[in-house]
């Protein structure tokens, strides 16, 4: 049977000379998905990718690449896109494209050939001899993302992919990020931009200060933090929506535009969303009922600050 | 290891290709030809002859003093007094110097006489002058005791000293070869700095535009750090080994087109007997020619070459290493003075070091030098041009320092790895010595 997991994280600790980077670390990336890492700034998110990089090594604690020790041959298994893209300037853009490629464990001729297909997929053929000097930053990125994934890796790591990129060029990146996910490759993204993760990512963990405080499927984190706000919108009187029930909810927030009105409400565990709306069913005319289910930033934000 | 070999490859090749590599390689070369010629020409005694003025106080020396046309020596008149003479030569253009023999000159062995100039005389003037005055001291002498001057002349007497080792008659004007040693050492200092320079400076290029983690991610570190140290480095045997062919073919060219007949194959032998043979009283002419007998069969080009190769490599891997260091622990520039200090120290201390070298090359200074390795890349090039073996540098101090060399340079790398492992991945604050420190420990 396949192993579920293409990374196990067991127990990390990692320490620099004063102060703890990541505390006891245990994580698992299923294979095939796309993972969201998140976290504040200085949570212990690049350390961690640098420690599945093996630029970094844990003071203790084990990493498996699907089941065995993490060792150099794992090189050529993981791609990586750092969050500060950098690439030799003066450098043409063909030949360290096909070094770099080569660093990984391609030929040059294997190198050449997949180049020449991702080249003429992102239209950018004309850049082989300009150099990185020459591009802007956007130019530069797209580059950076092709050298990433040209090795096919299993794992790829992007940090912040999109940061930096247009709209067009980052809906091209998120298209291929799909497209690999669906060519099987396991995917970590580290961002901050918690709009691509619910769109893109299937599971995600929180980091903060140094520990994991959440790791689930992205549905599962947002259903967790469900906190029954519901969203009424009705025509009619204010005062008799307020009085129909008496306890068991609160008033959020109301808005009248027109003459219609919008009320958020967050009903105690005692009362139901069915007995409260059965309570004001005959005063009032209802047009929409929906509950209000926290985004990703909801979650990242409740997760970080006071949780 | 497959990677650390497209490490160097990639370090190499975009070196060797740039414009400034290939500018060097031709520009190098002619300056130090040119410099070469331009020193030979300036050292050139200049022909041009004195005007000098004479004011014998005592009216003694006349027809004493030796006159010649190179300098011509006249008497200024009787009746004017030092004052007024000095009028008579300020303001008579032709006249280039003043010589004041005062009446005391001859009272005891250690008189003072006067030389007034308006521009300054070559040294050699000034020699030529003190050593026609001390003649012409001795010459009034000799007269009052009643010596003849034959006789005077006979015995006087003037010897070369040939200082020759005892084991081996060839080691002669081993002073001169050390000269060839020290633009050797030279080298060796220009191209430590150099290229340790460009391994810092690539260094902080990957850091600071943060290639350096796409690349160790791939690669381990110490082999991205020795990769580039390697590379550099051939870069810069590159460079020598064009120069030394470009240089040794501009000199044997210009040698060939100026005397074409002197220099063919057959000539060789007897050109180094007369060049054994040649006195010292040679014209300038034939010091010229003796320099350039001296440079094409004197010195030992085969172990010069070769030795710089080693010390070369050797002080470069040491310098090399630890710039590398510095570059990794730094993020800009601008911030590497600091470390760069004690870097240089000891690489000028060794330049300034080498005239007591030539002069004593046997002391323990010269000894000592020759072995610590952060000075002997400099200091034993210079030993080495004097001579190997008996009564030169012996071959197990050669051995030593080479050994101690390649000590120094694999203790340089395994702690220049450990801070290039740590500084590369940290950004902001300039790391303190204290820091740096730590990052060795761990």
């Amino acid at each position: 049977m396949p192993r579920k997991n293409i990374i196990e994280l067991i127990g990390i600790n990692k320490s620099y000379q004063n102060y703890k980077a990541l505390n006891d670390l245990d994580l698992k990336i299923p294979k095939g998905k796309i993972f969201g890492l998140l976290g504040p700034n200085g949570a212990g998110k690049t350390t961690l990718i640098r420690i599945l990089n093996q630029i970094l090594i844990p003071d203790t604690g084990k990493v498996l690449f699907n089941g065995e020790i993490l060792s150099q041959k794992n090189i050529i298994n993981i791609g990586y896109l750092p969050e500060e893209r950098g690439l030799y300037r003066k450098m043409k853009i063909g030949e360290q494209a096909i070094y770099l490629a080569r660093l990984k464990g391609l030929s040059k001729k294997e190198a050449k050939e997949k180049l020449d297909y991702w080249f003429d997929k992102f239209e950018i053929s004309h850049w082989w001899n300009k150099k990185i000097e020459d591009l802007s930053k956007g130019m530069a990125q797209k580059i950076q993302f092709i050298v990433t994934i040209l090795h096919e890796p299993d794992l790829l790591i992007l940090d912040e992919p999109f940061s930096g990129l247009d709209p067009v060029n980052s809906k091209l990146i998120k298209k291929e990020i799909i497209e690999l996910k669906k060519k099987k490759t396991t995917i970590i993204l580290s961002t901050h931009d918690m709009n691509s993760v619910e769109e893109i990512c299937d599971e995600a963990a929180i980091i903060h200060n140094s520990n994991k405080i959440l790791e689930g499927k992205v549905a599962d984190l947002k259903a967790k933090f469900q906190n029954n706000e519901w969203k009424i919108r009705y025509k009619g009187s204010n005062m008799a929506f307020s009085n129909a029930i008496w306890g068991g909810w609160k008033l959020i927030n109301h808005d009248s535009k027109d003459d219609i009105n919008t009320a958020t409400i967050k009903l105690n565990e005692s009362l139901s969303m069915n007995d409260f709306l059965k309570g004001i069913i005959d005063k009032i005319s209802i047009i929409e009922v929906s509950e209000n289910i926290p985004t990703m930033q909801d979650v990242f934000l409740k997760a970080t600050t006071n949780e | 290891m497959n990677n650390i070999g497209l490490i160097i490859k990639r370090e190499y090749s975009t070196r060797v290709k740039k414009k400034s590599f290939i500018i060097m390689s031709i520009l190098g070369p002619l300056l130090i030809v040119g410099f070469l010629a331009f020193t030979i020409y300036l050292n050139k005694p200049n022909n041009s002859s004195y005007e000098i003025l004479v004011v014998d106080e005592a009216q003694l020396f006349e027809g004493k003093l030796r006159n010649n046309k190179k300098y011509h020596l006249e008497w200024s008149p009787e009746e004017k007094s030092y004052e007024q003479v000095q009028e008579i030569f300020k303001s008579n253009d032709e006249l280039n110097l003043l010589l004041y023999l005062p009446s005391n000159l001859i009272q005891t062995n250690s008189m003072t006489a006067k030389c007034l100039y308006k521009t300054i005389p070559s040294t050699s003037a000034q020699k030529h002058l003190t050593s026609i005055i001390n003649e012409a001291i001795e010459l009034y002498r000799i007269d009052k005791i009643g010596i003849d001057e034959e006789k005077y002349r006979s015995i006087k007497t003037k010897v070369n000293l040939d200082v020759i080792d005892i084991e081996n008659a060839e080691n002669k004007n081993i002073q001169r070869k050390a000269y060839v040693g020290y633009v050797f050492a030279f080298i060796i200092y220009i191209f430590i700095f150099m290229y340790a320079v460009q391994v810092m400076k690539g260094v902080i290029e990957e850091k600071t535009n943060r290639i350096v983690e796409v690349i160790i991610s791939s690669v381990k570190s110490f082999h991205l750090m020795m990769g580039k140290i390697i590379g550099i480095g051939l870069v810069g045997l590159t460079q020598f080994i064009i120069w030394i062919t470009v240089i040794s073919s501009l000199t044997i060219g210009i040698l060939f087109v100026n005397f074409p007949e002197k220099y063919s194959a057959e000539n060789q032998i007897q050109q180094n007997e007369i060049f054994e043979n040649s006195n010292l009283l040679a014209n300038n002419n034939d010091k010229i020619d003796q320099l350039t007998q001296f440079v094409l069969y004197q010195i030992d080009w085969g172990n010069m070459i070769l030795f710089f190769g080693i010390y070369f490599i050797g002080g470069y891997l040491i310098y090399g290493s630890l710039m590398a260091a510095i570059g990794s622990a730094v993020n800009e520039e601008t911030d590497t003075q600091q470390f760069m200090i004690p870097l240089t120290i000891p690489l000028i201390f060794s330049l300034t070091m080498i005239p007591q070298v030539i002069d004593n090359p046997s002391s323990n200074i010269a000894f000592w030098l020759s072995e610590i390795p952060f000075t002997s890349p400099l200091i034993m090039m210079v030993r080495i041009a004097m001579g190997i073996g008996e009564g030169g540098v012996e071959l197990w101090e050669i051995i030593l320092s080479i050994f101690l060399l390649i000590i120094t340079f694999i203790l340089c790398t395994f702690i220049s790895g450990k801070i290039y492992k740590t500084g590369i991945l940290l950004y902001g604050k300039k790391p303190s010595y204290r820091d740096i420190y730590k990052w060795i420990k761990t």
